[in-house]
Order: C-alpha cells, then sequence, then structure tokens
C-alpha cells in the first residue's frame, strides 16, 4: 500500500491501518513520523484517563468494566494496555487482553503495548500511540500502565484524568504516607473491596489525604470490586466529576504543560543522538579511559566534550 | 537499546475446552525467544480471535485446540480473516489434529500444525523462517 492510500485509510478509521501505524510508531519507523506529521491536525481530541497502581490489582479488569461502561451510555473508547519487556529476552507476554473480555464483545479497540525497555510504567512511543488510537474518533482513550512500583509516575504526564488502583493487603499505612505514586492519584480506587481490609485501606488513604495541604480538588476514594463491577459506576461519577472541575482552563494549562515537557525532551533527545554520533565511539572510549584511570573528573570531561 | 520490528503472535485457544497449559508454554517460549506475544485466554470466538489479531497488528495466530472443534474454527478463522482483507496474517496451530488431515489444513491456510511432542524450539524456528514485514 502506497503512503496516499495509507492516509486514505487513516482518515476513514480503518481499524487495520491504524493497528498498522501504531505498529510502526512502536518500531520507531520513519514513516510513522512522516504519517503523523499528515494527520497530527486530527489527533488530540479523546480525554486520556490513566490507570495505574501495583501488579495484579485488577488495573485491566476496571479498565475492562469502565470502557464498557462508557460504551453502553454510547461513548466510544480506546484502549491502549502496556506490559513489560523482558530485559533479557526482548520479548513480552502481553495479558491484559485476557481480562478485556467485556470491552472486547463491545468492539472497542484495544492494543497491547510492550514497554520495550523503556521505564516509569508506559512505552517510550505511549503519547503518540495516543494519537494514532485517536484517528479513530473516539470520545475516551485509556491507558493501562504495567504493574507500577512506587515511583513508576509518568503516566500523570500522559492522562487528563489519572487514577491509582490500590488493594488491601501491600502495607501498613505508613505505605500510604510514602511519595509517589499515590500522590499521582486524581482519584484512588481501593480495589478486590470484597476482600478483609479494604474499609480500613480505604480509611488509611483518607487520612493520608486529610493530612496534606488542603487542594482545590479533593481526592475522591471509591471502592471497587471491578470483577462484578460494583463501584464502576461511581467511578465513572467521580472521573466526570474531575473533567468537570478541570474545565476548559485548566484541561489546556494542563496539556500545554505535557506539550512543553515532551518538547523539551524530544530536543534533548535529538540533540542528545546528534552530540553523541558527533563525538564518536572512539572518543567516548578514550574520555571514559582517563576519568576511569583518575586523569580527569567526570564533571571537567563532560563540560570539555560540550564546550567542543 | 533500540529494538525494531518486533514479531508479534497472537495465541488463542478457542473452543470449550480448558487446557491451556500448551498454549501457555508456548506462549513463554516465544517471549524468551523475543517475541511479543498476546495472550488472549480460553473460550475465543473466531470472531473474538480475527479482531484481536487485527487490533494488535499481528504477524502470526496460534490456534491451540484439543476438542476436535479444529473442524469447525479453522475455517471460519480463514474466512474471516478474508472477508477483512488480512489473509496476510499467517495462522499455526496446536493441540489435537489427526494426522492425516494435516495436508488439507495446510491447503486451507493453516501453514503449520505442530502436534504433541512438538520442541517449542522447532515453532521458534519455523516463526523466524517466515520473512515478517
Amino acid at each position: 500500500m502506497n503512503k496516499e492510500q495509507f492516509l486514505k485509510k487513516l482518515n476513514e478509521s480503518d481499524i487495520r491501518s491504524v493497528a498498522r501505524l501504531i505498529t510502526l510508531i512502536e518500531n520507531e519507523d520513519e514513516i510513522a513520523e512522516s504519517i503523523l506529521k499528515k494527520v497530527w491536525k486530527n489527533t488530540g481530541n479523546s480525554y486520556i484517563i490513566g490507570v495505574t497502581g501495583p501488579p495484579g490489582a485488577g488495573k485491566s479488569t476496571i479498565v475492562d468494566s469502565l470502557a464498557k461502561h462508557l460504551a453502553e451510555s454510547g461513548k466510544s473508547v480506546g484502549i491502549l494496555a502496556v506490559d513489560p519487556t523482558s530485559p533479557f529476552s526482548g520479548g513480552a507476554v502481553l495479558g491484559d487482553r485476557l481480562r478485556m473480555s467485556g470491552a472486547q464483545s463491545s468492539g472497542i479497540f484495544i492494543r497491547s503495548v510492550a514497554s520495550r525497555g523503556h521505564l516509569g510504567g508506559l512505552a517510550a512511543t505511549t503519547r503518540l500511540l495516543i494519537n494514532a488510537v485517536e484517528l479513530l474518533g473516539n470520545d475516551f482513550t485509556i491507558v493501562e500502565t504495567v504493574g507500577a512500583g512506587q515511583g513508576d509516575v509518568e503516566i500523570v504526564q500522559i492522562s487528563d484524568t489519572t487514577i491509582v488502583v490500590e488493594v488491601p493487603g501491600l502495607g501498613d499505612e505508613v505505605q500510604a504516607q510514602k511519595a509517589g505514586i499515590l500522590e499521582i492519584g486524581d482519584i484512588l480506587v481501593v480495589n478486590k473491596s470484597d476482600r478483609p481490609g479494604s474499609d480500613r485501606l480505604a480509611k488509611e488513604l483518607q487520612m493520608m489525604l486529610s493530612l496534606g495541604e488542603e487542594k482545590e480538588w479533593k481526592t475522591p476514594i471509591v471502592s471497587t470490586t471491578a470483577t462484578s463491577g460494583e463501584g464502576i459506576e461511581l467511578l465513572w461519577n467521580e472521573i466526570s466529576n474531575h473533567q468537570k472541575y478541570l474545565g476548559k482552563q485548566k484541561f489546556e494549562a494542563k496539556r500545554l504543560e505535557k506539550f512543553k515537557y515532551e518538547l523539551e525532551n524530544q530536543i534533548s533527545q535529538k540533540l542528545f543522538t546528534k552530540k553523541i554520533i558527533e563525538i564518536g565511539d572512539s572518543e567516548i572510549t578514550n574520555v571514559s579511559t582517563k576519568i576511569l584511570n583518575r586523569e580527569i573528573d567526570p564533571f571537567s570531561a563532560v563540560d570539555n566534550i560540550i564546550k567542543e | 537499546m533500540v529494538s525494531k520490528g518486533k514479531t508479534r503472535v497472537l495465541i488463542a485457544k478457542p473452543g470449550l475446552d480448558g487446557h491451556d497449559r500448551g498454549a501457555k508454554v508456548i506462549a513463554r517460549a516465544l517471549r524468551d525467544s523475543g517475541m511479543e506475544v498476546i495472550y488472549t485466554g480460553l473460550r475465543q470466538t473466531p470472531e473474538d480471535i480475527v479482531e484481536a489479531a487485527i487490533q494488535e497488528d499481528v504477524h502470526f495466530i496460534g490456534l491451540s485446540i484439543l476438542s476436535g472443534a479444529h473442524t469447525h474454527i479453522f475455517p471460519r478463522v480463514i474466512d474471516l480473516l478474508k472477508d477483512r482483507g488480512a489473509e496476510d496474517i499467517k495462522i499455526i496451530a496446536g493441540g489435537i489434529i489427526p494426522d492425516e488431515e494435516i495436508p488439507k489444513w495446510n491447503d486451507m491456510g493453516i501453514e503449520a500444525i505442530f502436534g504433541p511432542g512438538s520442541s517449542t524450539k522447532d515453532i521458534i524456528k519455523y516463526i523466524n523462517g517466515k520473512n515478517i514485514e
């Protein structure tokens, strides 16, 4: 298929073509960049919901119930579900789809994404993947992260509303006071609320929030049992509330912040690659050897190279 | 490290039998050989499988069937792929498929069939031997 045909299919929201574009973006293929340049104007029209939390917390099941709920109320949804790539083989088993049979049978577009060595809970190309999904014309894009650790907070750079899913039984109340992932939730979910300890976890999270500074947006805590769908409607209400709270002004300001961050990232990456090629492998080895032998310190070495 | 052009394989378990050990072993072996495996789990309909294969933009669909339902499922998957203009997605299969049927299925478009006792190495070798786009 030539480029013109491909673009035409993309503009018709052809599923296969969108899926193919996602592959090209994932592979960091040059064609992807040239296509994205052409379709850029048609992207950015979905509201992005990020879902994160530890492995096994029920993220996929929540995403499934939420997407189904949205589809039933006449909204169109696309899903990107990220799972980790093996640092040893480079392969991955992507199993989020396994829990998304409801969304699947509602005809919702689901794409499993491997993190491909990127840390932080997402794949490096996630933002662009969202743009590709948006060519389907969906109202919402739900992004599910890799089972996240305490410091995997990158999702907040992607989503308009961030949901952090917690489950009872993972630690004591001091865990709730720690910095990191719990801070980024616009909404906190206590899933598996049919399990013992869930009320207590909800209280501890409430306590954690009340100890902090008073904020304009009061982070709600929603208890769910995703497997039965309990609490999903409440969760959706809170997402709507957050969307309303943001309004046009805060929403746009938030997105602008993200594009600034992204632009800086892109610039630094391109400059980085350019500079590294310019310096050349032998010079890098050369200077590194000097650092190793204590002939020069690493700080002066970097200054010298950048000045050149 | 930049990882370009990963081989993507959908492993599906159509039909009603619940024996997914084989499918899981294959999924793991393919992962360990560097492929991206989308595992969709039990009781998938041919419609589910083809839709998932298209959304996931896979190169291969691996079907594991032990119940004899392949006589119904294979032709259905082949037809649905054709309907969607996605015949380039290759189908491989495993499970209990009678030896004497294999040539017939090969002709119909099941590229390769790996019965009981097949080595995961052979499956990986087979997939890697096919030139993916």
